[in-house]
């Protein structure tokens, strides 16, 4: 502190006047003060200019009611200073020995808060802060002010004349808030304890800060109280550099982090984070869904750890490592089904801003809806937004998906990528799969090549040919589409051939009674929403060829039950009773499904006529299926076949 | 050289025109599940709507427009609310524009619907035209 003094003057009217050129100290500085002592005890600081931080006011008074000079100490008791930019007057006491450099000041505020300091002859200014209101320091701190500080600082600041200062205190109540919420805080304790001292030109410090009580909300993360911060680094030329930050946070084993902070713009030029030993479970929830998937948040499950690091520049991530060990990562289905799931997974993820990097993950094994999926490698390169999967074999019950050059592109912007490559389904037994699938049982094969795989938001198409051989005979799906896969709307297109589908193992399979003969099937524009038909164009017919063709009783019933009321000629009603099984020229059925109504028809496929053969006998003895309703609700339809299939209800016959 | 922009104007306003004959009424299971997502959301989105919070953006989704008057601890859920409501209206206008045939014209019913949208709003609610927020 430097003190240059001018001369005491007393005017002939007794006024004493006592003149200072400047005061200065880092944190405040006063130009021309001049102490007024009128007669009556009364006496009044004038300056000239003054500085507190970075604020500067001129012309400054305060009014002391009792104001005394006694030899080199200044007295001023009951002052009242007004300062533009703070809305009420401060109360300010002090006394201060000019000769000894020595004093004692008190500042009271309209609200309580309270400022005691005590200046000491080695030049060590001690200071007491009592509840004070943070919601102040915009009228000091401009900046602030599109924050709107708020809660009460209690505190001790200890300044040494070696230019070292220790400030320890706690702050309770404590709130802020950005304009658009997106930054707030509410009713945050926290202890604070700041060290620092002058090393030529510039601060260096250390800080430890205690999260007792509250909450913040840094879009797009809540984070309650909890987290401690060890730091140290230094000030200098407007920049706050954060050497280390050390931070506990729950769940995670280490957090340590390094920033620059520009003072002048209050933004951060650079942030690195470095964490280790992570619990998924934990940090999953809290930091990962709400950046990952905020609207399936509730849906994602996390398990394992992670390690890793991040930086950022000027806001941009520049770069980012993670390491998993035994990290699990699941996404429940939209309709509450089992989803998908990998894990436990294993393995290094890096990211670089602008360079090509490579990652590769042990992935333990999967789950998609009911279907285990078994272990697996992946390998990939990252370039930017781009990410180029190696040849990726995952294991599916007794064959494999097999994916080839798959290539994932983010784009410029998060609804715009884009994903291509192709996928060969390896033999895969029919027998294992209606197993996993709670399906009646069935034998044969599904394999399947789909050269042109292509991804995009709201949909994946699968362009080339799935087979499934089954019933000796074969089911061709091609034109697969997925349409909004992760949404509430998901749906799925396709068209499916059937070719010299066995009659007697697929009524056997699905206990529908007993027919003899082959059926070729045509399902065109087949919708699926949530693995339900809402729409399609079918036709199942008789196969070509010489075959024995039989139709039990039972058969009969139930194609007739499905076919409605009347689906027998009256006349032929009485042979059912007679014979365990009828011979038949050629069976047909079609249903064209659409907006809930199955539009059926016979194997005339004669839209126009009321009635429509289902069955048509041939041999002795035979008998005609026909169906006398072509509009059918699909819903009462399912349902009947299910109790057909379930054999709860009898046929009815009529 | 002067035909170019000519044919590519005609070109527009043939697409324009085209788009504008689709059927934006245009119903299918998954518009109706979609529809029916949103609406059960709204009962929570419309108290966000009226107090300022969420607003109605203008490129057909919603945005959060000032938080400031949602409790803290629901900040997260509100954030979530958005994305769950964007994610379903960004599917319904691909919906649309495929139930109508043209899957391009995504862009043309999802422009439509920002109009329907911010035309339909309450008076209170914060919809943002012409790049800004304006209060209804």
């Amino acid at each position: 502190m430097a003190l240059l003094s001018l001369p005491l003057t007393a005017s002939a009217l007794g006024t004493l006047v006592f003149a200072v050129g400047r005061v200065e100290h880092p944190a405040f500085a006063l130009q021309g003060l001049q102490f007024d002592f009128p007669a009556g005890g009364r006496a009044r600081l004038s300056i000239a200019r003054l500085r507190v931080v970075d604020r500067h006011w001129r012309n400054v008074r305060l009014d002391c009611a009792h104001g005394s000079l006694d030899g080199a100490t200044v007295r001023c008791e009951g002052g009242v200073l007004r300062l533009a930019g703070l809305p009420h007057p401060l109360q300010i006491s002090f006394q201060l020995d000019l000769a000894a450099r020595a004093g004692t000041l008190g500042i009271a505020m309209p609200d309580g808060a309270r400022l005691n300091a005590r200046l000491l002859t080695d030049g060590s200014v001690q200071a007491t802060v009592t509840g004070f209101d943070l919601g102040v320091l915009p009228a000091w701190l401009p900046r602030l002010k599109a924050w709107s500080p708020g809660g009460r600082f209690d505190g001790e600041l200890k300044w040494h004349p070696t230019r070292m200062f220790e400030l320890k205190g706690r702050l309770a109540g404590g709130a802020f808030g950005s304009e658009d919420g997106l930054r707030a805080a509410e009713k945050v304790a926290l202890d604070v304890r700041v060290d620092a001292a002058l090393k030529s030109d510039r601060w260096e410090w250390t800080a430890e800060l205690g999260w007792r009580d509250g909450a913040t909300y840094l879009h797009p993360f809540f984070i309650e109280a909890g987290p401690s911060l060890r730091a140290h680094g230094q000030v200098q030329q407007g920049v706050l550099d954060i050497r280390e930050a050390s931070v506990t946070l729950e769940g995670v084993e280490q957090l340590a982090a390094s920033a620059l902070l520009n003072l002048h713009t209050g933004q951060f030029d650079r942030v690195a984070v470095a964490l280790a030993g992570a619990d998924l479970a934990v940090v999953g929830p809290r930091w990962l869904a709400p950046i990952m998937a905020p609207a399936a948040g509730g849906r994602l499950r996390f398990a394992g750890r992670v390690s890793g690091a991040l930086e950022f520049e000027h806001g941009r991530l520049r770069l980012l490592d993670a390491v998993f060990d035994e990290a699990g990562f699941s996404l429940v289905g939209g309709d509450g089904g089992p989803g998908l799931a990998f894990g436990p997974l294993s393995g290094y993820v890096p990211w670089r801003d602008g360079l090509p990097t490579r990652g590769a993950l042990r992935v333990g094994g999967g789950r998609w809806q009911k279907l285990a999926l078994g272990a697996f490698d992946l390998g990939v390169d990252i370039d930017d937004r781009r990410i180029r999967f190696d040849r990726l074999r995952i294991p599916l019950l007794d064959g494999a998906l097999v994916f080839d050059g798959l290539v994932l592109d983010g784009g410029d912007t998060d609804t715009d990528w884009t994903g291509k490559g192709s996928l060969v389904i390896e033999p895969l037994s029919m027998h294992l799969l209606t197993e996993a699938l709670d399906l009646p049982s069935m034998s044969g094969v599904l394999s399947g090549s789909i050269p042109g795989l292509r991804a995009s938001p709201g949909e994946v198409v699968f362009d080339g040919t799935t087979v499934v051989s089954v019933f000796d005979g074969y089911l061709r799906a091609t034109g697969l589409r997925v349409l909004e896969p992760f949404g509430v709307g998901s749906h799925l297109t396709a068209d499916i051939e059937a070719h010299h589908l066995d009659l007697a193992q697929l009524t056997e399979t699905f206990s529908f009674g007993s027919i003899t003969g082959f059926v070729d099937a045509d399902v065109r524009g087949l919708e699926l929403v949530r693995w339900r038909p809402t729409g399609f164009d079918a036709k199942v017919s008789s196969s070509e060829g010489r075959y024995p063709r039989r139709i039990s009783q039972r058969a009969v019933q139930n194609i007739s039950s499905l076919g409605g009321p009347g689906a027998i000629a009256a006349i032929q009603r009485s042979l059912l009773g007679f014979f365990d099984t009828f011979g038949y020229r050629e069976i047909g059925l079609g249903c064209v499904l659409k907006a809930g109504v199955c539009e059926m028809s016979g194997i005339d496929g004669n839209a126009e006529a009321e009635r429509f053969v289902i069955v048509s006998g041939g041999g002795i003895p035979a008998l005609d299926v026909i169906g006398y309703n072509r509009r059918v609700d699909w819903r009462e339809l399912v349902e009947r076949l299910q109790r057909v299939i379930a054999g709860n209800a009898a046929a009815e016959v009529r | 050289m002067k035909l170019a922009p000519l044919i590519c104007a005609v070109l527009l306003s043939a697409s324009l025109s085209v788009a504008a004959q689709g059927n934006l009424e245009v119903d299918s299971p998954a518009i109706g599940a979609l529809k029916q997502s949103m609406h059960q959301r709204h009962s929570q989105l419309a108290p966000l709507y009226q107090s300022g919070a969420v607003g109605l953006a203008g490129d057909g989704t919603v945005a959060l427009h000032s938080a400031g008057s949602v409790p803290l601890a629901q900040r997260g859920q509100v954030n979530a609310l958005i994305a769950a409501e964007n994610a379903d209206r960004r599917a319904l206008y691909r919906e649309i524009a495929r139930a109508n045939g043209h899957p391009e014209w995504e862009s043309d019913v999802r422009n439509t619907f920002a109009q329907r949208w911010v035309q339909r709003a309450q008076s209170g609610w914060w919809v943002q035209q012409g790049g800004g927020w304006v209060q209804k």
